[in-house]
C-alpha cells in the first residue's frame, strides 16, 4: 500500500510548507489561510497515516507485487449491500427535518420520527434474521 | 472497506471544522475588544472538567474496540462488577454515559452564558461561540446515536461477526476524531483568550 499512502503524503507535504509560507508573508495577521492550509495538510496526513498503519498490519497484497497474479486475490473482500431502499426514506425524513427548521419545530419532530424509523431500518437491515452478516 | 471510507469521510469533516476555525479567527482578528470583554465570562474550570470527561470517554471507547477486535461483544454470564470480563457492549455503554455527561455539561454552560447575555444573535462573539461549540455538540450527539445503534446491533444476532466488529471500530474512529476536534476547539476558545 506504499503508493496509496505516498499519494496522500504528497498532499500533506505540499500544504504544510505552503501554510507556513503564507503565514510568514502575511505576518500571521491573516488567520484564515494558515488555518485552512494546515488543516488541508491534516486532511492528507490523516488518510496517509491510516493507510500506512493499515499497511503495517497487513501482509503484502498481490497488487503491491509486480509479479502478482489475479488468482492470488481470492477470498472474502467484505460485505457489500446488493441494494437497499432505506436511504430513500431516510433522505425524505432529512428533507422534512430541514423544511421543519424553516416552517416550525412541529414539522421537524414529524421528520425526526420518520428519520428514526429509516435509520434503524437501514442500520439493522443486514444484521437480523437467519442470514445476518 | 468500511474503515477506509470512514477515514476519508472524517478527513472531509476536518475541512468542515477548518471552515469553523477560520471563521472564529477571522472575526476575532477584526474584533479584539469584543473578545477581551466576552471571554471574561467563560467558565474555564468547568469547561476543563468537561473536556477531561470527553477525553476519558475516548479511553473507554478504545477498551471497547479492544474487546470487539477480540470477538467479545458482551461480558456473558460474568458479574457487571467484573470489569476484566467486560465486552464491547459494556465499554460502549460507559462511553455513552461519559459522552452524555459532556453534552449535558455543554447545555448547562450554554444556559449560564445566556444568563450572562451572550446569545447566538447578541454579538459576533456569541455567534461564533455557539456555531463552533454547537456544531461540535451536534457531532457528539450524532456519535451517541451511533453508539446506541452499534450496541443495539449486538442484540439482534447470536454470532458476533466481523461486520459487527468493523461497525464498532469505525464508530470509535469517529468518536476519537470528535474528541480531538474538541481539544483543538477548547484550546482555541478557552485557552487562547
Amino acid at each position: 500500500m506504499k503508493i496509496e499512502y505516498k499519494l496522500f503524503i504528497v498532499l500533506a507535504a505540499f500544504f504544510a510548507p505552503v501554510g507556513l509560507a503564507y503565514g510568514i508573508f502575511t505576518d500571521w495577521k491573516e488567520p484564515v489561510g494558515p488555518a485552512g492550509l494546515f488543516l488541508s495538510a491534516g486532511l492528507g496526513a490523516m488518510i496517509a497515516f491510516y493507510l500506512w498503519a493499515t499497511a503495517r498490519r497487513l501482509p503484502e497484497r498481490p497488487e503491491d507485487n509486480p509479479g502478482g497474479e489475479i488468482a492470488e486475490h481470492e477470498g472474502e473482500y467484505g460485505f457489500f449491500s446488493p441494494h437497499s431502499w432505506w436511504p430513500l426514506p431516510l433522505a425524505g425524513a432529512a428533507a422534512i427535518c430541514f423544511l421543519g427548521l424553516a416552517v416550525g419545530w412541529w414539522l421537524f419532530i414529524i421528520g425526526a420520527t420518520f428519520g428514526v424509523v429509516a435509520l434503524v431500518g437501514w442500520t439493522f437491515e443486514y444484521f437480523k434474521g437467519p442470514h445476518a452478516v | 472497506m468500511v474503515s477506509v471510507g470512514t477515514i476519508v469521510w472524517l478527513s472531509s469533516e476536518l475541512m468542515f471544522f477548518a471552515g469553523l476555525f477560520a471563521m472564529y479567527f477571522t472575526i476575532r482578528s477584526v474584533e479584539p475588544d469584543l473578545w477581551h470583554t466576552s471571554t471574561e465570562v467563560l467558565n474555564v474550570p468547568f469547561a476543563t472538567i468537561n473536556t477531561i470527561v470527553l477525553v476519558v470517554s475516548s479511553v473507554w471507547c478504545q477498551l471497547g474496540v479492544h474487546a470487539a477486535e477480540h470477538g467479545k461483544p458482551h461480558r456473558g454470564d460474568a458479574s457487571l462488577l467484573a470489569v476484566k470480563n467486560w465486552g464491547m457492549r459494556e465499554w460502549y455503554v460507559l462511553t455513552y454515559i461519559f459522552g452524555a455527561i459532556f453534552v449535558s455539561g455543554q447545555v448547562l454552560e450554554y444556559s449560564e452564558l445566556v444568563h450572562e447575555g451572550i446569545t447566538l444573535s447578541s454579538t459576533a462573539y456569541g455567534s461564533v461561540f455557539y456555531l463552533t461549540t454547537g456544531f461540535h455538540a451536534m457531532h457528539v450527539t450524532g456519535g451517541l446515536l451511533a453508539f446506541l445503534l452499534i450496541i443495539g446491533r449486538t442484540f439482534t444476532t447470536r454470532h458476533y461477526s466481523h461486520a459487527q466488529a468493523a461497525g464498532a471500530v469505525v464508530t470509535s474512529y469517529y468518536w476519537h476524531f470528535v474528541d480531538v476536534v474538541w481539544i483543538a476547539l477548547f484550546a482555541t476558545i478557552y485557552l487562547l483568550k
